[in-house]
């Protein structure tokens, strides 16, 4: 062996190969979509049932429907209270969870293998056949309602839901909250859920999907003879466009007297996940804000100390999300921080990012790709990604491949397109009386002062 | 498919997690971990330090201290630490808590010898790269830190009153971990190096290394690395006292008006520390009160009588003294916190009649929850580096799930009666009000 000579970084020693898990597809004669991969080091499966019974389907005024629909399906089933069903899962160490997005309804389920077949009826049972009990779904719905009462007093929430409703036109739904608002939950009572579930509770356009130590041929019969009666498609998306709200950049302080740290964020419209900018600007934002060494991170954390973090992200939906910058950062250190923030982003579209910065991007964004695949939890959330976004059947096959395509030219292309800092919206939650001031100074835009939403 | 449906019966192994324990001549502790089925390894070192160690007027350093080993080192200039490693295509980073310290870096397995000579250029030669901006700029940051995560959020001091009921002022747990912003003020470049000489030395810490590596050569290479630093002297005893009754002794209580949304009833109960076999029992009765929506929390004051719009329940593993057992309960606007409290005071000490399936649901969602923490290698590494450093005993890892399927129904009632009633209660409330 060669002495050691610590001055100099250890070369990587011979890249092992990588391979996404391959997913048997299949579709069930009900019209069910399956996708099975065997993934079999622990004794361990996910499921995931995804239907379309998404939060972008309601308008304002039903707001939070089917969250609170997706909330209330543990209030039971047509056979079993309540109690009796989280009882039933949890002898056999099951856990089920349902999370309500945009697009649809996903509804995991994770249990040691030997006690699958056990989970699996569960979860149908649970989907297939809620009870919506009047006392579960009132208690549901009260939650729901002070859930939000809580992200009103939350300095993040109310700046994540300020920065929506500047960011995206009034009547998309990206422009409201998930959960609703007090007004639109208040009034919500069973027969909406029933009516909501009856409507959008079908397999059409989505798919259970299987990971673990598992037979994609024994799946197949098991999960017809949970799923065997259950067909229908939920009606069709009502297809809104993403537009903005405004193009003139504007600086809203939501007034929070006595707060200690400002809430930033810098947001305005973004691309979709079929966008074909899609790559280069994963890999234009990780220099950016996506990642600990980014531009904007060195900024802000590690040459100011303005702040313990501050990161950029694209929400690539079905359609376009938001592009936006969160931070928190001192008070007094509001007016600077905005400052740097920009000065970032327009330094990124006018001069480029270096050869450098995109190669060091691309290498960290495939390289942590077979990191996040350890569980076969995450692997499931990556297949159900494709059926959520229609993603091809080699997306994940080829992720890596099209992340090392991307060239400095194609991301400071994409980075000029779709990197609008003259356009964006500036949301600030802090003590007005002192950030307001200094805000204005910044002559950036103009400001308004606003109180916090009521509901 | 196995068709049985049930609780997996008694003695079924379903861990076996491969590891064999070495050590250097300096006094490393070296956990091996092999596993090649995806091209990742974690690497992983325990240091035995952490908020307890803190003296007198320097609550938070320990933490702060964690912030600065990523200011580089002799040979990695600021920053180069997160580059090098986001580079490799890896993910980075550290914890501070009562009785450790941890930092660890999960790679692709080719990258295996970068980890290595990241973390033992810091153990070695970490002071020959420090200076007054560096330590300025890493106040600075965990000061927004600490205003991000307590000040500035709704029940942020939860944690700092409830720590100062628990335990007594001249005990080492009484202050919490991110500490106060005077004494971060007051820390200096002096408190770094003597705090770097005594506490990070390779006889105080434990390295494991999990995952895809070659395991003729992983010995070699870790040799290479820190067999060269030097081991430590004698590490100073824990400043204040560390002995503790076993119980409170009464109901002791801090009632807070404050700026928030909803009331909330917080309690804690001291039960006995990690290293105690006790503490198994007590982690059971943990879950029995608050794991999974069948439990007696959730049932009882959220599902029937909707008292409550959340419970939360979590038992400490902490070393001195005695640990804590945590409950709270968010009640809903306009309710009660005095009846809040009665109603989770009641439950916790309805405990007392727990019935055998209640156990046993517990005990088979915290078997679930243990196998699949352990899918990732990061995680496995995690809690080899803590059985060694807390006990000598990785293999404890293997027996988790027996030690807790040893736990019956009337030990979770004999834990409940002697330890969850008033007599060993610690209360916190928030009443909205006040405002601002």
């Amino acid at each position: 062996m060669t002495p050691l000579d610590r001055s100099i970084p250890p070369e990587g020693g011979e890249i092992r190969d990588f391979v996404f898990p391959p997913v048997d597809r299949r579709t069930l004669p009900t019209g069910l979509d399956l996708r099975v991969a065997r993934v079999s080091r622990f004794p361990v499966v996910s499921a995931n049932l995804f239907f379309r019974a998404g939060e972008e389907a309601l308008s304002g005024g039903a707001a939070g429907l089917a969250v609170l629909t997706g909330d209330a399906l543990e209030g039971g089933t047509r056979r079993r209270s309540g109690t009796e069903l989280a009882e039933a899962l949890e002898r056999i160490g099951a856990r089920l969870g349902v999370s309500t997005g945009w697009e649809g309804t996903s509804v995991s389920l994770s249990c040691l293998a030997a006690r699958f077949d056990a989970g699996l009826a569960l979860l149908a049972e649970t989907v297939l056949a809620p009870g919506f009990p009047e006392a579960e779904v009132a208690r549901a719905r009260d939650q729901q309602l002070a859930g939000i009462r809580q992200g009103l007093m939350d300095p993040a929430s109310l700046a994540s839901d300020e920065a929506a409703r500047r960011t995206f036109a009034p009547g998309v739904p990206y422009a409201r909250r998930q959960e609703g608002t007090l007004a639109s939950v208040g009034p919500l009572g069973r027969d909406h859920l029933r009516g909501f579930a009856d409507g959008y509770y079908r397999p059409g356009r989505g798919a259970l999907v299987v990971v673990g130590d598992v037979d994609a041929d024994e799946m197949e019969e098991l999960a017809s003879a949970c799923f065997g009666a259950w067909t229908g498609e939920p009606p069709a998306s009502n297809g809104f466009g993403v537009e903005p709200r405004t193009r003139e950049r504007r600086v809203w302080v939501v007034d929070r007297p006595g707060s200690v740290q400002s809430e930033i964020r810098v947001s305005h419209v973004g691309v979709s996940r079929a966008d074909p900018d899609a790559f280069p600007l994963t890999v234009l934002n990780t220099l950016l804000g996506g990642a600990f060494t980014s531009r904007l991170n060195l900024n802000l954390r590690e040459r100011n100390g303005f702040t313990y973090g501050v990161r950029s992200r694209f929400s690539m939906r079905g359609r376009p999300g938001s592009f936006q910058v969160h931070t928190a950062v001192g008070t007094e250190v509001t007016a600077p921080a905005v400052r740097e923030i920009l000065a970032e982003l327009e330094a990124l579209v006018s001069g480029g990012p270096t050869s450098e910065e995109v190669e060091a991007s691309r290498d960290y964004i495939a390289g942590i790709f077979p990191l996040r695949l350890e569980s076969v939890g995450q692997v499931a959330a990556r297949i159900t990604d494709q059926v959520v976004y229609g993603l091809d059947d080699d997306y994940h096959a080829t992720y890596r491949d099209r992340i090392r395509a991307v060239t400095l030219e194609s991301a400071w292309e994409a980075g000029r397109s779709h990197v609008r800092p003259g356009e964006a919206q500036i949301v600030v939650v802090g003590a007005a009386a002192t950030v307001a001031p200094a805000l204005e100074g910044l002559g950036v835009g103009p400001v308004e002062v606003v109180a916090p939403a009521e509901d | 498919m196995p068709k049985s449906v049930g609780a997996t019966p008694r003695g079924t192994p379903i861990l076996s997690v491969p590891f064999e324990q070495r050590s250097l001549s300096n006094g490393l502790r070296v956990v091996l971990s092999h596993d090649p089925a995806v091209p990742v390894v974690a690497v992983n070192l325990w240091y035995g330090v952490g908020s307890r160690n803190e003296p007198e007027g320097r609550t938070g350093f320990a933490h702060l201290f964690e912030h600065m080993m990523f200011q580089g080192s002799l040979n990695v200039p600021k920053n180069r630490h997160f580059e090098l490693v986001e580079r490799a295509g890896g993910t980075l980073n550290a914890t501070t808590w009562f009785d450790r310290t941890n930092y660890f870096e999960t790679v692709p397995s080719h990258h295996l010898e970068l980890a290595l000579w990241l973390e033992s250029d810091r153990m070695g030669w970490m002071l020959p790269a420090m200076d007054r901006d560096k330590l300025d700029n890493q106040r600075d940051v965990v000061k927004n830190e600490k205003l991000q995560r307590y000040d500035n959020q709704p029940y942020g001091d939860w944690s700092e009153r409830l720590q100062r009921l628990v335990y007594p002022r001249e005990h080492p747990y009484h202050h919490t971990v991110i500490g106060s912003m005077d004494d971060l003020d007051a820390a200096t470049l002096d408190d770094v190096a003597s705090f770097f000489r005594t506490y990070y030395v390779p006889d105080n810490a434990v390295l494991t290394v999990a995952g895809d590596f070659d395991p003729a050569r992983v010995m070699d290479q870790v040799e290479r690395y820190f067999g060269e630093i030097p081991p430590g002297g004698a590490l100073p005893p824990i400043p204040g006292n560390p002995e503790l009754e076993p119980l409170l002794g009464s109901t002791v209580r801090d009632d807070v008006v404050a700026d928030v949304p909803l009331p909330r009833a917080i309690m804690a109960f001291r039960i006995p520390p990690y290293d105690d076999p006790g503490f198994t029992t007590a982690e059971v009765a943990c879950a029995v009160l608050g794991t999974g929506r069948a439990s007696r929390l959730y049932r009882r004051l959220v599902r029937e009588r909707r008292a409550a719009k959340d419970v939360v329940s979590y038992a400490y593993p902490l070393l001195s003294g005695a640990s804590m057992l945590l409950v709270w309960a968010t009640g809903y606007p306009g309710a009660s916190v005095t009846e809040l409290e009665a109603a989770l005071g009641e439950e916790m000490e309805g405990l007392a009649d727990a019935a055998e399936e209640e156990v046993e649901r517990a005990v088979a969602v915290l078997e679930t929850d243990l196998v699949r923490s352990l899918e990732q290698v990061g995680e496995r590494a995690d809690l080899l580096s803590m059985f060694e450093l807390f006990f000598s005993d990785p293999g404890r890892l293997n027996r988790e799930v027996d030690q807790l399927r040893g736990v019956s129904a009337s030990d979770v009632r004999r834990f409940a009666a002697e330890r969850l009633g008033p007599a060993n209660r610690a209360v916190v409330t928030y009443r909205p009000g006040g405002g601002s």
